[in-house]
């Protein structure tokens, strides 16, 4: 069969490579169909409820930018966004910062045993997330590890606990921390381990010392993994609710808690929780495209 | 003289990651400690020594269901995302279309959408179409998260292996199917299964996108995340806690070090051949 279709003229051939390249829309065609369905129809309803273009309730129904006026002019809403960028912003600049000399060392102190060294750093951001999270439920409550301890050893008596230790703003912003920092070190890690070290001997041939080396060289050359690293933080925690939910109390509470909220079963008003969605949908999509040339997750993957 | 690191700042830095891999570690042993521990609050002082708590998860049938329903979910929706993952990979690394960059941001978008607004978006489309909240949701829901991940490790894999072995069995008369099955996927299979490890494990643990479209029958991160809301059942979900970080530990530790042996193996086969 394969034998009689070889011995063909060239044109049963071409034809073959014709119906092969045909092929590339049957290939594509599923997981763009699912995306399709499942991902951008899902959006394009939600953006489509936020002008009130379509709504599940009964009445009438008409474009209107009724909901995002009162969005722009709503200080609640827009002040919370504000705060969970300011917490956002602090988290990752943080663990950036906790990270980068992490990665270093890992990267360049010449340590053999590196790759093990950076799976223990990276493993527990592979364990779950709520478990994490409740680790530091029961470490930080009232009646938690931290307290009791204080009680135990007298350091402190149990009428005063330290009471801002669980759900508060400091929490949330330490257990994203936490559940992050792993993570934030592996990209600058592969950036720094991919840095050629001739660079670094000749800036010493050249006189520099090692301050001048790692200032002139190693930190601009990493920089663009330093802001991929802060992105790959920043974004999902922007619109995070899980943690402030868990540990966050009234202080901690986000804009993402703001979005459950509106969708949740006491006061529903699924059109305003539309407008802040899309709202943090335009914030993160316009991020990922500005900064779409330091964020080429391929890179990290490959590793 | 090391150009990079002093002697000193080397030591410094040394401390200074024992430090952090200290802290890292530090929530995950206390958990383990206090679920052996002989008291219904995880408090100080310690009480005794107990497996109270793991007998009594073992014997909890609500929170067994619920690690049964999310295997379920995590198996069949890390085996839809494999297979759609597959298909994508091999499009982006062995077709040429006009718009590839679109059709890679498009896939690729799932990563950066925060899950909030995703969840929202599943439940309005439910919502519109009719269809209740089931298990089947949440498994649509997990398909759309893992595919990205899939892509991610499948499509290196496939850049790294050879196509001219992959022309070679077209051009001798096999089928781009049986091309597939013969040479492609056992070359590329430790990369197909660290992607269904990562899928599964993606699924498993994820609370966000599912709290949204979860039907009546509870995963697991959903029982948990109500669960932390009982003070009398946090020793027996501590339990819980430390079984499931020490499988998920274990099973993501042996496919990274699997995958890496294997493709090792495979890399050498090659070389030879």
């Amino acid at each position: 069969m394969a034998l009689a279709e070889a011995g063909d003229s060239p044109v049963p051939l071409r034809r073959r490579r014709l119906r092969l390249d045909l092929t590339t829309p049957t290939l594509l065609g599923l997981p763009l169909a699912w995306l399709a369905v499942f991902f951008v129809v899902p959006i394009a309803i939600v953006a489509a409820y936020s002008f009130d273009v379509y709504s599940l309730n009964p009445g009438p129904h008409g474009f209107t930018l009724a909901a995002w006026r009162d969005f722009a002019h709503s200080s609640v809403y827009l002040g919370l966004f504000w705060k969970s960028v300011k917490m956002s912003l602090t988290v990752s600049a943080i663990i950036v910062l906790l990270a980068y000399p992490l990665a270093y060392y890992l990267a360049l102190s010449g340590t053999k045993r590196k790759y093990v060294l950076l799976l223990l750093l990276i493993a527990p951001f592979l364990t779950s997330y709520l478990l994490r999270v409740l680790a530091w439920k029961v470490i930080l409550g009232n009646q938690g590890v931290v307290n009791s301890f204080l009680y135990w050893t007298g350091l402190r008596s149990a009428d005063h606990p330290l009471s801002q230790l669980l759900y508060s703003r400091f929490a949330v912003m330490l257990v994203l921390g936490y559940i992050w920092l792993p993570f934030v070190a592996l990209p600058i890690f592969v950036s720094l381990e991919n840095l050629d070290r001739r660079l670094l001997e000749a800036a010493s041939d050249l006189g520099a010392s090692r301050l001048q080396a790692f200032r002139r060289v190693t930190l601009p050359l990493s920089a663009p993994s330093v802001v991929a690293a802060f992105l790959f933080v920043f974004i999902p925690t922007l619109g995070e609710f899980v943690t402030p939910s868990l540990v966050g109390g009234a202080t901690g509470y986000m804009y993402g808690n703001q979005i459950v909220d509106l969708f949740g079963t006491g006061f529903p008003d699924w059109e305003t929780g539309s407008v802040l969605a899309i709202f943090l949908l335009g914030v993160v999509a316009l991020l990922t495209v500005v900064f779409a040339r330091f964020l080429q997750p391929g890179q990290v993957a490959a590793d | 003289m090391d150009v990079a690191l002093s002697k000193s700042g080397a030591r410094l830095l040394r401390a200074f990651f024992a430090l952090v891999v200290v802290f890292l570690y530090a929530p995950i042993v206390i958990l383990l400690i206090f679920s052996f521990n002989d008291s219904a609050v995880p408090s100080f002082p310690l009480g005794g020594f107990t497996f109270h708590w793991y007998h009594q998860f073992l014997t909890n049938s609500e929170l067994k269901g619920a690690l049964g329903t999310s295997a379920i979910i995590a198996a069949v929706s890390s085996a839809g995302a494999v297979l759609l993952g597959l298909l994508a990979a091999i499009s982006l690394t062995r077709r040429r279309f006009h718009g590839k960059a679109a059709v890679s941001a498009l896939l690729l978008s799932p990563l950066v959408i925060p899950y909030v607004v995703f969840g929202i978006s599943l439940l309005l489309l439910f919502h519109t179409l009719g269809v209740p909240r089931s298990i089947l949701t949440v498994v649509i829901g997990h398909v759309v998260i893992s595919l990205p991940y899939t892509i991610l490790v499948l499509v290196p894999r496939l850049d790294q292996i050879d196509v001219s072995l992959e022309e070679a069995a077209f051009d001798l008369g096999a089928s781009r199917l049986r091309t597939f099955r013969s040479i492609t996927l056992p070359l590329i299979l430790p990369a197909v299964v660290s992607a269904f490890l990562i899928a599964f494990t993606t699924s498993f643990d994820e609370y966000a996108v599912a709290s949204f479209v979860v039907g009546t029958r509870v995963t697991f991160p959903i029982y948990l995340y109500s669960a932390l809301r009982f003070p009398n059942q946090l020793p027996q979900v501590i339990a819980v806690a430390v079984v499931v970080m020490v499988l998920s530990l274990v099973v993501v530790v042996a496919a990274e070090v699997g995958r890496r042996i294997a493709e090792r193996r495979i890399g050498s086969l090659e070389g030879a051949g």
